[in-house]
């Protein structure tokens, strides 16, 4: 707990008080990402640092299930818990809007992703996250042929079968929460290492993963019915299946590379304070692709 | 404006320090986009019922989607509202107010 999960600010290795005094100030001082951090983790009352401190603990702790078991806890907890994300609420059985929604705001989210894998692929020294970017990139990037096509590609495709041509996708800017979503992603890449940068891009892959259920999701990504009965246009099925089929694996194996190389416990909580960053603009952007539903519920 | 909640107008919370004038009242928010809320929340309301002022609000849930019942005088107006990352409304559903118990 030595960078600020709501701004990143680094306050060096034993930097814990110094975290928990900022808090307190830019709260304070009503910072609106600092005050959401503060209530959505630590509770809705002020405390003063002492009492910020005391709260930071149980948050960062790490049980027996390690990194990869606390990256999963926090994740289900934001998106698939008692009250789910609206988005993963709205994507059970999808309407129309909230397909062009996802298909709209989601063209940008994916060529961030391209930018994210590539800064990783820059700065790692690991073959095997080369490998594990490479792959990444050509599945949701790239694509293998006419056979596999890529994730972007069958993202437009989704689009196109719901009647909204892919020049004007392609034409369309970003909502506002989706540009901030972007630029903050964009500024881990540049700022953090590539290991936070992971931890940060691929836990988002968690979305789609088929077996969170075991880690006390309340239901899945979307229900997995609708890929069999008949209720989706085929380009919608395609899009969704190939997320469904891939995240499991994409998503785990990331988890494991991050967890062999943030090792010391300066690092790990580095990378959990950019975690916990990327989860609350991973949230925002959801939220932006409902607004963006709203363009084509008339 | 009577409220059921202590702290923020919209969310309870007592972090931060912002007052801001809603419907003539100064009224205590946590952060800006709260107050950009709550003010979308009396508008929406003062739209719907085409009340000149709301005397009372209550407001339950979370962040995901808040249930609200507000008065003017003997009236009451029930409603679920949601909102997006910038404080503006997603969705906003009149719904049945809760019945009075006597």
């Amino acid at each position: 707990m030595t960078k600020c999960p709501a701004c990143l600010e680094r306050f060096g290795p034993d930097g814990q008080r110094a975290l928990a005094e900022h808090l307190a100030t830019r709260a304070g001082a009503s910072d609106s990402d600092h005050v959401r951090w503060l209530n959505q983790n630590v509770g809705r009352r002020r405390t003063d640092a002492a009492g910020i401190l005391r709260a930071l603990v149980p948050v960062f702790s790490v049980g027996p299930g390690g990194l990869a078991g606390w990256i999963r806890g926090r994740f289900v907890s934001k998106f698939f818990g008692a009250v789910p994300h609206p988005f993963v609420a709205a994507l059970q059985r999808p309407a129309r809007p909230v397909l062009l929604g996802y298909v709209v705001e989601h063209q940008h989210f994916l060529r961030q992703w391209v930018r994210s894998c590539a800064h990783i692929t820059a700065a790692t020294d690991d073959p095997d996250v080369i490998r594990y970017e490479l792959d990444n990139l050509v599945t949701e990037f790239g694509g293998s042929g006419p056979d596999r096509p890529s994730h972007y590609e069958l993202l437009l495709r989704m689009g196109e079968g719901l009647g909204l041509p892919r020049d004007r996708v392609l034409a369309t800017p970003p909502l506002p929460a989706t540009r901030r979503a972007i630029d903050g992603w964009e500024a881990i890449a540049r700022n953090e290492p590539w290991v936070e940068t992971m931890a940060a891009m691929h836990s988002l892959e968690l979305i789609a993963h088929r077996d969170l259920v075991r880690d006390g999701a309340t239901l899945h990504y979307f229900d997995p019915a609708i890929l069999d009965d008949g209720t989706l246009a085929s380009a919608a099925r395609a899009f969704l299946r190939e997320g469904y089929d891939a995240d499991v694996g994409h998503s785990e194996e990331a988890l494991a590379l991050i967890a062999r190389h943030a090792t010391d416990a300066a690092a790990r909580e580095d990378l959990q304070s950019t975690f916990l960053r990327s989860i609350d603009l991973f949230d925002d952007y959801l939220i932006a692709r409902l607004q963006r539903a709203n363009d084509y519920a008339a | 404006m009577r409220r059921n909640y202590t702290g923020c107008a919209i969310c309870d919370s007592t972090w931060g320090d912002v007052w801001a004038e809603v419907e003539g009242e100064r009224l205590f928010f946590c952060c800006g986009i709260c107050v950009t809320q709550f003010r979308h929340l009396v508008d929406r309301i003062k739209a719907s019922t085409g009340w000149p002022t709301v005397d009372a609000i209550e407001i339950s849930g979370d962040r995901r989607g808040r249930r609200c019942v507000a008065a003017h005088g003997a009236d009451r107006f029930g409603c679920f509202v949601a909102f997006n990352a910038d404080g503006d409304v997603r969705e906003f559903r009149p719904e049945a107010p809760p019945s009075v118990s006597r």
